[in-house]
Parts: C-alpha cells; sequence; structure tokens
C-alpha cells in the first residue's frame, strides 16, 4: 500500500502541473505581430480568457444562432479581427495555420476542434484586399451563377 | 390666501387647455417615436416575433437571362462552386416556367420560402432546421448532422448539402462540408440594421425590381406596399405552409 501511495504521489505531482499550469498567464509567443499584442488583456482577465474561452464562445453561439444577438465581446469573429497576424505585404495569415494564435495552444495542449472548417480563419475585410484577388473573385461569381442558371434553364419545368 | 387656494384646485381656461394638449401629444405621438427607435434592432437584443420578414417577388418584372439575384447570393454567403451544379449549393436559383397552352415564358427567383410551418423543421432529427422568432427557417449548422431529412421535406427544393471542403468562406456566412443550408434572408446583415438582402439590392441596383424585402408587422414597408398594392399568392397554397415569400404577377 505505501508503494501505491508513493507512485500516486509521483503520478500526481508530475502529470498536474503539466495539464493545468502549461499556459497559466503566459504571454503568446507571437508578440507584436497582432492588435491583440497591443492591448493588456482580452474581454476578460487573461487567466479567465485561457481557461474558459470556448465556454464564452458556445455560450455566444448559441445566442447568436438562435436568438440573433450579435455583440462583438465574445464573438468568434472579432477573435480573429484581433488576434490575427500578417505577413510583410499586410494581409491576414489564417489564424489556425501552423505557429498562429489558436494553433500554438491547441498543439501544446493536444486540443482538436473544428472551428475553421466552416469559419473564415482571416478577419472579413481581408478577402477583398488586393484588386487581383477582387478580380479572380468576381469571374469567380460570374461562373459560378452562369452555371447555375444554365443548369436550372435545361431543366424543363412545365404545367 | 381664498384666491391661492381657489387656483390649486380648479384649473384655469388656460391650463387646462396646454395639459390637454400635452396628455393628448403624450398618447398620440410618443408611441410612434418610440416603434421608429424599436425599428432598427440593438446588437445585443433578441429577435422578437413582433418581426416578420418577407419577400415578395413580381413575377412580370424578373427579366429572362438576368442573373444578379443569384451572383449577388453568391457573393454575399461565399457560394463558391466546384463547376458541377448538381451538387454546387444554390441558396437562390432561376426557375424558367412555359405555360403549355400558350407557351408563356415566366422566370421567378426561388429560394427557401420561409414557411410559417415548415416541413424541414418538422423532420430535423436533431432541431438543427429551426424558425427563429422573427420568421427565418435556417440551420442550426453546429447540430446539423447531414442527414438531408429537411432537402426530402422541402418542396420547393430550396436546400443544399455541401458535399465537399470548403476554403473561401466568409465571416458573415460561415459553411462546411457535411452540413445543409439554404436562404436565410441575409440573416447577418439584417441583425446588423440592414433593411435589405444581397439580392433585393442587385435586382434593385439591375432597375428590375422584382424582388420586395422587408418586414410584414410595419405598414408602411416596401414588402407591406408591395402586398397591398399588388395581388399576390403562395406558391402550392394548397399545403398550407403560409410562406413568407410570396409571388405576385403569374
Amino acid at each position: 500500500m505505501p508503494q501505491l501511495k508513493k507512485i500516486l504521489a509521483v503520478v500526481i505531482m508530475v502529470f498536474i502541473p503539466i495539464s493545468s499550469f502549461s499556459h497559466d498567464n503566459e504571454k503568446h509567443s507571437l508578440k507584436g505581430m497582432s492588435k491583440a499584442d497591443k492591448l493588456d488583456q482580452c474581454v476578460e482577465p487573461t487567466e479567465k480568457m485561457q481557461k474558459h474561452h470556448f465556454e464564452y464562445l458556445y455560450h455566444q453561439r448559441e445566442n447568436t444562432v438562435e436568438k440573433g444577438i450579435r455583440t462583438k465581446n465574445h464573438s468568434l469573429a472579432n477573435c480573429i479581427d484581433c488576434h490575427v497576424s500578417h505577413d510583410e505585404e499586410g494581409n491576414a495569415i489564417p489564424i489556425n495555420d501552423e505557429g498562429q494564435f489558436c494553433q500554438t495552444c491547441h498543439v501544446k495542449t493536444a486540443v482538436n476542434i473544428d472551428c475553421f472548417s466552416c469559419h473564415a480563419s482571416i478577419p472579413r475585410d481581408s478577402l477583398s484586399r488586393t484588386k487581383s484577388q477582387v478580380h479572380s473573385r468576381n469571374t469567380h461569381i460570374e461562373s459560378t451563377a452562369k452555371n447555375l442558371v444554365e443548369y436550372y434553364n435545361e431543366t424543363n419545368y412545365e404545367r | 390666501m381664498r384666491l391661492i387656494m381657489k387656483d390649486r384646485t380648479h384649473l384655469t381656461r388656460r391650463e387646462f387647455i396646454v395639459k390637454s394638449i400635452t396628455a393628448i401629444s403624450a398618447v398620440y405621438i410618443i408611441p410612434d417615436i418610440i416603434s421608429k427607435a424599436e425599428a432598427s434592432k440593438p446588437l445585443d437584443a433578441e429577435v422578437s416575433p413582433k418581426t416578420k420578414w418577407a419577400i415578395n417577388v413580381d413575377v412580370t418584372k424578373c427579366v429572362d437571362g438576368c442573373t444578379s439575384c443569384v451572383e449577388a447570393c453568391v457573393d454575399e454567403n461565399g457560394l463558391y462552386g466546384f463547376d458541377r451544379p448538381e451538387t454546387d449549393s444554390q441558396w437562390i436559383r432561376k426557375l424558367r416556367i412555359k405555360d403549355i397552352k400558350t407557351d408563356k415564358v415566366t422566370t421567378l427567383p426561388m429560394m427557401c420560402q420561409h414557411c410559417e410551418n415548415p416541413p424541414c423543421v418538422d423532420v430535423c432529427p436533431t432541431g438543427a432546421s429551426f424558425r427563429r422568432e422573427d420568421g427565418i427557417v435556417m440551420v442550426n449548422q453546429h447540430t446539423c448532422i447531414g442527414c438531408r431529412y429537411c432537402m426530402m421535406a422541402c418542396p420547393f427544393k430550396a436546400r443544399s448539402f455541401v458535399h465537399e471542403n470548403l476554403t473561401e468562406q466568409v465571416t458573415s456566412a460561415p459553411r462546411g462540408k457535411g452540413c445543409v443550408e439554404s436562404c436565410n434572408l441575409c440573416v447577418n446583415r439584417i441583425d446588423h440594421g440592414s433593411e435589405t438582402t444581397a439580392c433585393e439590392e442587385a435586382c434593385m441596383k439591375e432597375g428590375h425590381n422584382a424582388i420586395t424585402f422587408g418586414d410584414l408587422s410595419e405598414p408602411d414597408s416596401r414588402v407591406s406596399i408591395a402586398i397591398k398594392t399588388k395581388s399576390s399568392r403562395r406558391l402550392r397554397a394548397d399545403m398550407r405552409l403560409k410562406q413568407r415569400v410570396t409571388y405576385s404577377g403569374f
């Protein structure tokens, strides 16, 4: 029995600090790259955000989708607006890319979530940043719409 | 002393007139001001059933060959396809209807009809397909499991399924593989105070004015006026789905 207790003590001493204190009050490694780095704290105190940001996000998502509440403080779009980094040309780097804000922590703590298979990973205004991008986007839109219309014109609806 | 007492208990003619005018204005004018202030919803407020978003489509004004509403929808919601129209998402599409007897061709935009009794909500096993308080029928993609019952149930073929991994989503319209999606009346724009949807805006820019969007609960809104001045009908009204999208000019 004493041996079991000793093993238990070792396990607790080794693993609990790793699991719960790994990121406490640590500034993230990309300092100076995003709007958020210039601010003292996030929308809530830093320690709170590190442990409970997903709870805020879950709560906000229910409110937004079901009740149409569009407050900015806890919205994912706003997280991205503030925490996204930019490259030398000023283009936003997707926030879930390797080494970026979301991904750094989630890799370290082995969290695998799936926000960005649906949500945009760059801020809302950066899609139409350069002229060439706008042009390619417009031709894309035209071809998509044209395809759809042609397809439904070929289908006959008679009454 | 007696005079003063008398003044306090009885109103003079002037006081009576002033006070009664104030009271009348309070009753008739202030509610008008308040209702106008409430018209655009603050960001932190819940949607209320008092608002009734609706669309009226004037088929006679819809031009054959014009695709501006479809393009606007693709642009607004980032519905870039894979050049595979059988499976690509379409939230709004143009239909061409031909009358067999007269050969008269009519084109019209077809999108989610935002039923008050939506069959897609009835069949959804997870409650992902739901009707918001203000009448917008939409999919909660966080709970959608992609079973596509709603696509089978919809008599208007309004919904699409995302078959492939997507990359170029826009912030205002999150969408991804394995979920069903459909027109949500540009819910993000409207919640942020816009008074028009992308398709209506595009149709007005083209100068056709076939699509009219607005709040049915306001008697002065564009859609209310359109419905009052034109005879309009719901498609397949025999199913009693009470769609919020109506068509004029058939």
